[in-house]
């Protein structure tokens, strides 16, 4: 008896009880299997929110994760699911066999310490392995879902594909070439999170694609850097560590802000640094900053955490939250940003509310 | 026909259950129906088992048969082998009026017979029974290898489903030639 013999919807119930990582490994069987999953599975594939590549040296981990936890299976109860590696190491005594991925013939193996299939090739297949697993994954679960690659380096392998998100740390040594770094930038995938520890950051062209990284965490910028980064950042949030700046420094960013010509996708900046009452006054006193009255609660500002690499994961997938009695309206649309200053920290929040929406959320 | 008629399932509750009516209704007594399958061997079964087969309960609904006219007009399901329609009589028997639980440990481990049984459940639209059996059937590659899977499942590589498309494409065409020579030769 075949299983394409059953109705339809027969089939489609019995695919409804196959956790995800098993239909993945069914659809790699024909292409008449894959094209089925696809069409009977979409709605369940809405619960996807991305697929990762992590990996190290010699073997990658593909991972899915759900947009939230629920009790559907064990893998959605715990938010994330492997689905399969990869590998270009040599094994030399395992059963391969073959199965032809987006057109290319790719060998597989079950290794004994999981059940999960294995692709396997020579260093030199790596490129094009990748590209057709990638070009398989992107065509089972759609580019409404977003595929990262995660990487501990930059100088570690980075496939060059379509839809391809890169989550990468940066900590070059003092000698690190500012073209190197500069020429990584321009040729990787779009950059979706850096973290980075580098000296010589200052000295990055305010053009690069460094500063069009939807995400950034920097480690230790020492003056004028901050300034420097705060004037270029394109990108969404941005979190300063260790950070040595100015009162004007931060003045100098809110002004721009609220002029509507910089950071206009700006969501989120967190400065960790040595601010006394110095910085305090400084950047709630400025003229422009709007104060709620103390016996008022304003609302909490907290968006999700775009470094958070596994947010189902993370303990904490929402970036810090900001209650604060200071905001400053951007000029060109009217909108909120909340500001806060406590401590050694420095946060600024945007909302998508204007002035007047904002302050109905004010109890 | 030669029947051999068969009471309620040995595993079916002695006692009908029924839901509790108010003391002031009278008692309605249980009504019985008759199917058989293949086998030609007819199973009675209450309308409160038949319940859980949307399809039998359609057709039931209304019908006000006396017991002598249900008894002389089994329904007759002949693409259901006997033993399957036994397993369905069974099932529905077990779970007359109670709610169905969330696993179902009795079904059949043999994969043609598991697959029979979906195909028999799904006629009969048995929608929990159908939801048990799908998960066996999924339950069934768990942890297999894909020449395995491929067995349990009989799943084609592209090669052999492109082999099947090719012959199936040249028997469309070989019917069609005959139908136009057929239909030459009546014009004659």
């Amino acid at each position: 008896m075949k299983l394409s013999k059953f109705p339809y919807l027969v089939q489609k119930e019995i695919f409804d009880h196959i956790k995800h990582s098993n239909l993945f490994w069914l659809s790699l069987f024909s292409k008449t299997m894959k094209k089925f999953i696809k069409s009977s599975q979409t709605t369940r594939f809405q619960s996807i929110s991305r697929i990762t590549y992590s990996g190290f040296a010699n073997k990658w981990y593909v991972w899915i994760s759900y947009k939230s936890k629920n009790m559907y299976t064990m893998e959605e109860y715990e938010g994330t699911e492997l689905i399969m590696t990869m590998s270009d190491l040599d094994y030399e005594n395992y059963a391969y066999f073959q199965l032809n991925v987006s057109g290319k013939k790719i060998d597989f193996r079950v290794p004994d310490e999981y059940p999960f299939p294995e692709a396997c090739f020579h260093p030199s297949h790596k490129e094009s392995t990748f590209a057709s697993i990638h070009n398989h994954l992107l065509d089972l679960f759609g580019d409404t879902v977003e595929y990262i690659w995660i990487t501990p380096g930059y100088k570690y392998f980075i496939p060059q594909l379509p839809n391809l998100l890169l989550c990468v740390n940066i900590w070059p040594d003092r000698s690190e070439m500012v073209n190197n770094l500069e020429a990584f930038f321009n040729s990787s995938p779009t950059l979706k999170h850096i973290n980075i520890k580098w000296i010589k950051l200052l000295l990055i062209s305010p053009e690069s694609r460094f500063y069009q990284a939807e995400s950034i965490r920097i480690i230790k910028p020492r003056p004028p850097t901050v300034n420097i980064f705060l004037r270029n950042f394109k990108g969404r949030q941005a979190t300063l560590f260790s950070c040595e700046c100015e009162v004007s420094d931060l003045i100098e960013f809110m002004n721009r802000w609220r002029s509507g010509e910089h950071s206009g996708k700006l969501e989120y900046l967190s400065i960790r640094g040595t601010f006394g009452a110095r910085h305090r006054n400084g950047v709630l006193n400025a003229n422009f900053v709007k104060h709620i009255g103390p016996a008022k609660k304003p609302p909490t500002h907290s968006v999700p955490d775009l470094s958070a690499p596994e947010p189902a994961l993370t303990i904490k997938p929402n970036t810090d939250p900001i209650t604060s009695h200071f905001y400053i309206v951007r000029e060109t649309d009217n909108r909120v940003a909340s500001v806060s200053i406590q401590g050694p920290k420095f946060q600024f929040g945007v909302w998508k509310e204007t002035e007047e929406e904002f302050l109905r959320m004010v109890k | 026909m030669s029947s051999t008629e068969q009471g309620t399932s040995s595993a079916a509750p002695a006692e009908p259950t029924t839901a509790p009516e108010s003391a002031a209704a009278p008692e309605v007594p249980e009504s019985f129906y008759y199917v058989h399958g293949k086998d030609k061997v007819v199973h009675k079964v209450s309308a409160g088992a038949l319940q859980h087969s949307a399809l039998i309960h359609g057709m039931i609904s209304n019908l006000g048969y006396t017991e002598e006219q249900a008894k002389a007009n089994p329904f007759p399901f002949e693409n259901i082998d006997g033993d399957i329609l036994q397993m369905v009589v069974d099932w529905c028997n077990q779970h007359k009026g109670k709610p169905t639980p969330p696993e179902d440990t009795n079904l059949p481990k043999q994969k043609e017979k598991l697959f029979d049984l979906v195909l028999a459940v799904n006629y009969l639209e048995i929608k929990e029974l159908l939801t048990y059996c799908c998960k066996q059937v999924a339950m069934m590659v768990k942890g297999k290898s894909p020449e395995e899977i491929r067995e349990i499942w009989m799943i084609p590589t592209d090669a052999e489903d492109e082999a099947a498309e090719k012959e199936a494409k040249k028997r469309a065409g070989k019917e069609a030639a005959g139908e136009t020579a057929a239909a030459a030769g009546d014009a004659k």
